[in-house]
């Protein structure tokens, strides 16, 4: 568990859970991102430029700032949009947990694959009503996009805090810690999962794995 | 002038041909990922490893042990099977004649069957072919497991040497301590751990133990079903490994498992809500493991024979005292466990008491079995004495059929008969045996105090120390009992194992869960009746049984110097460290009552035990006793009063000389060690080389021996606090137990006259030293000097001496006693003693020191 773990919660409208979702994974893939490196001869390096835009939603009041990657903004909407779909199948109490984890790549000898191992963790779980009525939806419209605001304030202030980072590397390990294969922006190794509901238990493939290791060890 | 150059130069960069945009970019150097070791994944895991590859003593020792653990696997299957199938022992014992052509002598290839009818008849037993396919499987298993644990130890081994660099041929001399300490230097340099900037010893403590502090924790509050009330046997435990891994199984990391992973319980057991719900399914889970027990309780069973000869064989080297008829029972272990007690450190203890338990043990030998005994071993030895007198006169009669086994079966039927005849000079003393058993094991309930002497008191003692027999038939039913127990007892107490873990689980940063137990705070855990008294804020459930958290924290505390506890716990520790060291040397201003001679003389009890271990850690309880035995001496009147410190301390002094003769020809393990008495040496001349790991050798031992006192004291207090009326009954069996003829004996056994009012004088270092003094208090100060010089390198060394007065007492008593009990050619005995230092397992010392104190006290 040597990683930090860090938990948002928002309530939201079934229709603002991609735009939400959307506006948090955006602010931290910005902070966590670089302009890509260009290495020279000497060992020293030289790092590019991020642009940024505003992004306004459409059904929450609220404008955020996310990177002006189309590239990364891609894959994050494809995970949003996949999370958001498994979300509205699911039918039940639309509870949702959407981690992005940042992690590093360590290489390891031979019987044993490369470890991925996590160093910070964002869950946000998302929690979706229905409202019956326009009134009801105009209100919270305008919640979510202070709560959402406050969020952004919070990731913020997490992340100034001078905690454990990755540290910068060579031009041979730049890829065990960034991902480079973004061509105008270098975000660290980043991993979106979700989890709809909290489904109760490891699976049982942890499972296996813990009790073969345990049988392993010492 | 210079600096008008350098401030304003031509920008010649500006001028150069490389394509815009690039130019003008802040250029950055790398860091790299200068180690491995930043940021570990498993810090759990890594920890253990780390720990128990000191503990293997390097990773080539743990590779040959594994390997030739693997070989003799192989080769005990394999020859019980050989010698079960393919000798004909008709012909071994010549019932059947072998027609040999040129010689008339029989070989052992002929008792040899042919192969195919061996295998042949290996093929027709399903009996062997199910325990050869068993054991098969649990070869491939050890085989595979030997291989996984190559490659991780193999990445533990770089870290050791990379990281902390030490190489492996020092690692098996340097002590957890000091890795401990350099784990957490290197983590402000790597940072391992990505919570925190620096590390603490307790962090580390938490990690490897945390499944440990729970099932400590558990037994404590006697959550788990060990203790049976049965029909027949009356109360007895029964707690072994198969119980034990199952308990595991269930909570920590089985498929289910309370534990979501190793460092988190699940966060809906961390809810109260739905905890009936949670308890139900507990209680399922457990009844289907219980019933996969019982059907596999055939494969358990052989299993578990396979792994009991490895695991013992394990448990033989860690462990010599296991070799006794008696050892440590499993519950035991649990019981005496304190919270964050490293397994070396619970070994260590537990090996000193050894000796002085059996010793208690064999105090209660049933009369009627000595009558019998007695009586056979007569017989017995008669029938021996003439066959062997018989023998010598013509060896011919050891050819007639079975004398010699006979001869042989006499022989142990005389050694089993005389294990039941008590020693003709032991003296039944059991209060005091107790006492310096509980020095070393640290906990015991209340109700033996007083009572050491009832059968009661023995039985419940040998539920913590059984006879090795019964631990091993213990482990044999397991298979079936273990099934039984988890079905009907564990199943029903599913919503208290609910509520345990969710009540004594806190969230550490940058350790995870953890049991709040463990966390040894005072407040929250403390009882009232363990001189916590309105600092423990704790109900009745919260509070630790025994003591416990008082005591974990003391030991914790004296085991790991550097460690800095929060406000109120160090508070804590240095009034009781105060409390304790004013109580064994400012009793002459005070006239002598009752409540405080008690544990007074309790100290210079304890001192039997422990001081005499080593000698130059003698230092602080040297310093100690022998302020006792001066305040016992200097107020003669109520000297008179109260006899009882007087000849313990005398007694002290006595089984001292006695040991320091011994000390020659004693035991093997100084005799071994006394080959680096040139280390010590070199350390006492001052030379640096060795100073900083012999310093916190020195603290390292001592600090069993200050935990000891610290134990007494706690379980004295705790005593008078609870039951004061019961003190006064203790005090005069005491009284009782020291008849006064003995004293002029020890009055001989000591002759240095001028010692008695010497040690005072160092116990206040601000009086003048008295004139027959200054050779000690000259090399008082070089040790003190010692003492210094070690501390940049160990930090612990510099608090040890220089915080409280207690500390420096003990620097200056440590050569004080040296000196004394040699009255010339110190330094040559020092070096002698030093090495005693050294021993990790210095059980032989304190076992050496009963004998002479059990005969002076009659």
């Amino acid at each position: 568990m040597n990683c930090r773990s860090e938990v948002l919660e928002v309530t939201v409208e079934a229709r603002q859970v991609e735009e939400a979702m959307l506006s948090l994974l955006h602010t931290i893939l910005l902070h966590r991102s670089s302009g890509k490196f260009h290495y020279k001869k000497e060992g020293t390096y030289s790092i590019g430029t991020v642009g940024t835009l505003d992004f306004d939603c459409d059904f929450i009041d609220f404008t955020f700032v996310r990177v002006s990657s189309e590239e990364l903004d891609r894959v994050i909407r494809k995970a949003v949009s996949e999370f958001k779909d498994a979300l509205s199948n699911s039918g039940s109490d639309g509870m949702g947990q959407i981690s992005l984890e940042f992690y590093q790549k360590k290489k390891s000898r031979w019987p044993f694959s490369d470890e991925c191992i996590p160093w910070e963790v964002w869950s946000i779980k998302v929690n979706v009503v229905n409202l019956a009525n326009e009134q009801e939806r105009q209100i919270c419209r305008e919640k979510v996009g202070e709560k959402l605001g406050e969020k952004v304030i919070n990731v913020v202030e997490v992340i100034n805090r001078h905690e454990y980072l990755p540290k910068m590397p060579t031009q041979s390990e730049v890829d065990n810690v960034f991902d480079t294969s973004l061509k105008d922006v270098q975000p660290y190794l980043y991993k979106i999962t979700f989890q709809i509901t909290d489904s109760l238990g490891t699976s049982v493939s942890t499972t296996m794995r813990r009790l073969i290791k345990d049988t392993l060890a010492l | 002038m210079a600096h008008f150059d350098t401030e304003y130069q031509r920008l010649e960069a500006s001028y150069s041909d490389s394509p815009p945009g690039e130019d003008n970019l802040l250029m950055h150097v790398p860091e790299g990922a200068k180690s491995q070791w930043h940021h570990i994944e498993n810090l759990d895991l890594f920890f253990q490893r780390v720990y128990n590859l000191h503990q293997k003593n390097g990773f080539t020792c743990m590779l040959l042990g594994e390997i030739f653990e693997l070989v003799q696997l192989l080769f005990v299957v394999g020859f019980t099977v050989f010698l079960a199938n393919c000798v004909d022992y008709d012909i071994l014992f010549a019932n059947k004649f072998v027609n040999h052509t040129d010689s008339s002598k029989v070989t052992l290839p002929d008792a040899f069957l042919p192969v195919d009818v061996c295998s042949a008849r290996i093929r027709d037993n399903a009996f062997v072919i199910f325990v050869l396919i068993i054991s098969g499987v649990f070869w491939l298993h050890r085989l595979v497991k030997f291989i996984y644990n190559v490659c991780c130890y193999w990445e533990i081994r770089s870290f050791y040497i990379n990281a902390l660099k030490m190489t492996m041929s020092e690692l098996p001399y340097a002590t957890w301590q000091e890795v401990q300490a350099r784990i957490v230097e290197i983590q402000k340099e790597h940072q391992i751990c990505i919570h925190k900037k620096e590390l603490t010893e307790l962090d580390i403590y938490h990690r490897i133990l945390r499944f440990k502090n729970y099932m400590v924790a558990m037994v404590n509050k006697s959550l788990l079903p060990v203790r049976f009330r049965l029909p027949a046997l009356g109360e007895s435990v029964f707690y072994t490994r198969g119980l034990k891994y199952n308990f595991e199984l269930i909570f920590f990391w089985g498929p289910g498992s309370l534990f979501e992973n190793e460092w988190s319980l699940k966060s809906e057991y961390k809810r109260g809500g739905n905890r009936l719900e949670l308890a139900d399914r507990l209680a399922s889970r457990i009844l289907w493991i219980g019933i996969a027990n019982l059907l596999l309780c055939p494969v358990i069973l052989v299993w578990q024979i396979l792994y009991a000869f490895f695991s013992y064989t394990e448990v033989i080297k860690r462990e010599p005292g296991s070799l006794g008829a008696r050892c440590w029972s499993l519950y035991g272990r649990c019981y005496l466990r304190h919270f964050n007690e490293l397994d070396h450190e619970l070994m260590s203890r537990l090996s000193k008491g050894y000796k002085p338990a059996s010793k208690y043990m064999n105090c209660f030998l049933s009369p009627l079995l000595t009558v019998v005994a007695k009586n056979v071993a007569f017989f017995a030895g008669s029938l021996l004495a003439v066959l062997i007198a018989l023998t010598i006169y013509d060896e011919d009669v050891l050819a007639v059929e079975h004398v010699l086994s006979s001869i042989t079966l006499l022989g142990v039927c005389i050694t089993v008969c005389r294990s039941f005849i008590p020693d003709k000079h032991m003296v039944f003393c059991p209060e005091q045996l107790l006492r310096v058993i509980l020095a070393h094991i640290h906990y015991m309930p209340d109700h033996w105090q007083g009572n050491a002497h009832r059968y009661e008191t023995r039985d419940q003692f040998s539920q913590l120390f059984q006879y090795k027999a019964v631990f091993i038939l213990e482990e044999l039913i397991s298979p079936v009992v273990t099934p039984i127990i988890l079905i009907f007892c564990l199943r029903w107490k599913s919503l208290e194992i609910i509520d345990f873990f969710r009540n004594f689980t806190v969230e550490v940063v940058g350790v995870g869960d953890t049991c709040s137990f463990a966390q040894m705070d005072i407040r929250q855990h403390g009882h009232p009746a363990w001189m916590s008294a309105g600092k423990t804020e704790a109900s009745i459930y919260q509070q630790a049984e025994d003591g416990k958290t008082e005591l974990s924290l003391m030991h914790f505390a004296i085991t790991n110097p550097q460690w800095q506890p929060p406000q109120e716990t160090t508070h804590f520790i240095s009034q009781l460290k105060e409390r304790v060291h004013r109580e064994a040397t400012v009793a002459d201003t005070h006239p002598l009552s009752l409540s405080e001679s008690e544990p007074r003389s309790l100290i210079a009890n304890l001192l039997v035990g422990p001081s005499t271990l080593t000698s130059i850690n003698f230092g602080r309880d040297g310093s100690l006793s022998i302020s006792a035995a001066a305040a016992g001496l200097s107020d003669g009147a109520s000297a008179l009063r109260s006899l009882s410190p007087i000849s313990s301390s005398l007694h002290l002094r006595g089984s001292l000389s006695a040991a320091h003769r011994a000390s020659g020809n004693a035991s093997t393990m100084r005799k071994a060690m006394a080959g680096s008495g040139t280390d010590a040496r070199t350390v006492s001349s001052g030379s640096s080389a060795w100073e900083g790991q012999l310093t916190s050798l020195f603290l390292s031992e001592y600090a069993s021996t200050e935990m000891s006192i610290h134990a007494l004291y706690m379980h004295e207090q705790h005593k008078q606090q609870s039951r004061g009326e019961l003190s006064r009954h203790t005090w005069h069996r005491q009284e009782s137990d020291e008849s006064s003829d003995s004293i002029p004996d020890e009055v001989r056994s000591e002759p240095n006259p001028h010692s008695r009012h010497f040690p005072r004088s160092h116990t206040f270092p601000t009086t003048v030293p008295s004139p027959s003094a200054i050779p000690t208090s000259a090399s008082a100060i070089s040790s003190t000097t010692l003492g210094q010089e070690g501390a940049p390198s160990h930090s612990s060394g510099q608090r040890r001496h220089s915080g409280s007065p207690t500390d420096s007492v003990g620097v200056g008593g440590k050569v004080v006693r040296s000196a004394r009990g040699v009255p010339m050619g110190g330094w040559a005995e020092e070096g002698q003693a030093a090495p005693r230092h050294h021993d990790t397992l210095p059980e032989e010392g304190s076992e050496d020191d009963m004998p002479p104190y059990i005969h002076k006290t009659t």
